[in-house]
């Protein structure tokens, strides 16, 4: 007998909310919003700084991936597609971040920065929170897509719309400035 | 900025990879994009003409999402702003009210006999009939006779007011139309929206402040 696996569970249970979605069911899309918003808003609210503009990003991302369910393919991650959609929302408000982030990427592009982000002392999340959130913009997106929400390089370079190794450079400068600001070694 | 652990919780962790993923919003962000969508759905509906033109050249990819505003959000905010300046406007006409002529008005109540002996005038266009959705919101029947009455000599008011006043009342009522008609489209859309119904009788008790003003000035025979 085959075991049926929660996660498998889950795919078919929020494929059929897509599917019922995509007909038209606002309840459906509804149930997919309750069960996604808080990641959806934890990434928009770290890396805008700010609750308002957090919020504002996360209904644009809702009501775009409503408009854009049609192209949504049922096989894949409804929660990276919704991060994919936050991303862009989010930088979308933030018109110049892109350009900002292209002009830091210079250095050790070439590093493997291949970490699993372990604190050397135990720290709380709202100390952590704080030293992320002072971050400047690019370093602060690729950390939280990659650090936080485990994004490959490649994933969360992808959704920034910025090179491979733009992303890696980032990260081992945000790396850099989480270590001063914390006070502690990051591996 | 607020997260996970604003309840209290002091979490402690050793890996950023073990920090809360999911942090809830303040506040429910539903009613918004539910009426975003709904108005969406509606401009889509009356514009599917144009829709079928476009269709080809429509580009609904993830990488296009973020630059492109929702025009459902940005007709919810431009409701919410209607909204606002109908109270504006009926502010503004009620503060005049208040810095000039306060002290000798007159309680509504005492115009009953003006209102009747102007009963046959024609509505002013600036004051639109209740529709029945409207009437639907505004289901008090004191209330509708009142504003019936008030609507009914308003033009006779109107006349009566220097033509500056005149002026400011006009674009008062002007501003609070349209804000009703855009509410009432959209509830039209989406009935069942708590905020826009709230705001749809704000807005009517907005007008009733700015009808009752202008028969208190005219009564009293100053301006606003």
């Amino acid at each position: 007998m085959t075991q049926i696996e929660p996660e498998d569970t889950r795919v078919e249970w929020e494929g059929a909310l897509v599917e019922r979605a995509r007909a038209g069911d606002t309840r459906a899309f509804e149930r997919l919003y309750r069960e996604h918003v808080g990641r959806v808003y934890g990434l928009c609210l770290r890396m805008t700084r700010d609750p308002a503009i957090a919020e504002d990003c996360t209904q644009e991302t809702f009501i775009n991936a409503w408009k854009a369910l049609a192209r949504f393919e049922t096989r894949s991650s409804l929660g990276t597609w919704l991060h994919r959609i936050a991303v862009n929302a989010t930088l979308a408000k933030r018109r110049k971040a892109s350009a900002v982030m292209e002009s830091t990427s210079t250095d050790d592009e070439g590093e493997a920065i291949e970490s699993e982000w372990t604190l050397e002392t135990p720290l709380e999340v709202n100390e952590i929170e704080a030293a992320i959130e002072q971050l400047p913009e690019g370093a602060r997106d690729v950390l939280v897509l990659h650090a936080i929400y485990g994004y490959s390089h490649l994933e969360a370079a992808e959704m920034l719309g910025v090179a491979e190794g733009t992303c890696k450079a980032q990260l081992h400068r945000a790396r850099g400035l989480l270590r001063d600001k914390l006070g502690v070694e990051v591996r | 900025m607020n997260s996970a652990n604003d309840n209290g919780e002091r979490k402690v962790v050793t890996s950023l990879r073990d920090m809360p993923r999911s942090i809830a919003p303040p506040r429910d962000l539903w009613a918004g994009i539910e009426a975003s969508i709904a108005a969406d759905r509606q401009s889509d509906t009356g514009e599917s003409n144009a829709a079928e033109v476009s269709a080809g050249s429509r580009d609904n990819t993830v990488t296009d999402l973020g630059s492109r505003r929702s025009s459902g959000a940005r007709q919810f905010t431009r409701l919410r702003w209607m909204a606002a300046a109908a109270v504006i406007a009926a502010l503004a006409v009620g503060m005049w009210v208040g810095r000039t002529i306060a002290p000798t008005t007159r309680p509504i109540a005492n115009t009953g006999g003006d209102i009747n002996t102007t009963a046959n005038n024609v509505p002013p266009k600036i004051i639109d009939e209740p529709t029945a959705l409207q009437a639907a919101y505004i289901s008090d029947p004191k209330y509708r006779q009142q504003r019936a009455a008030l609507v009914k000599s308003l033009e006779a008011k109107l006349a009566s007011l220097p033509p500056d006043s005149r002026a400011k009342v006009t674009s008062s009522l002007a501003a609070i139309r349209k804000a009703k008609q855009d509410l009432e489209g959209a509830l039209g859309k989406d009935p069942s929206n708590a905020l826009l119904q709230e705001l749809l009788v704000n807005t009517y008790q907005d007008e009733m402040r700015v009808l009752t003003t202008v028969h208190e000035a005219s009564d009293s025979g100053q301006g606003i």
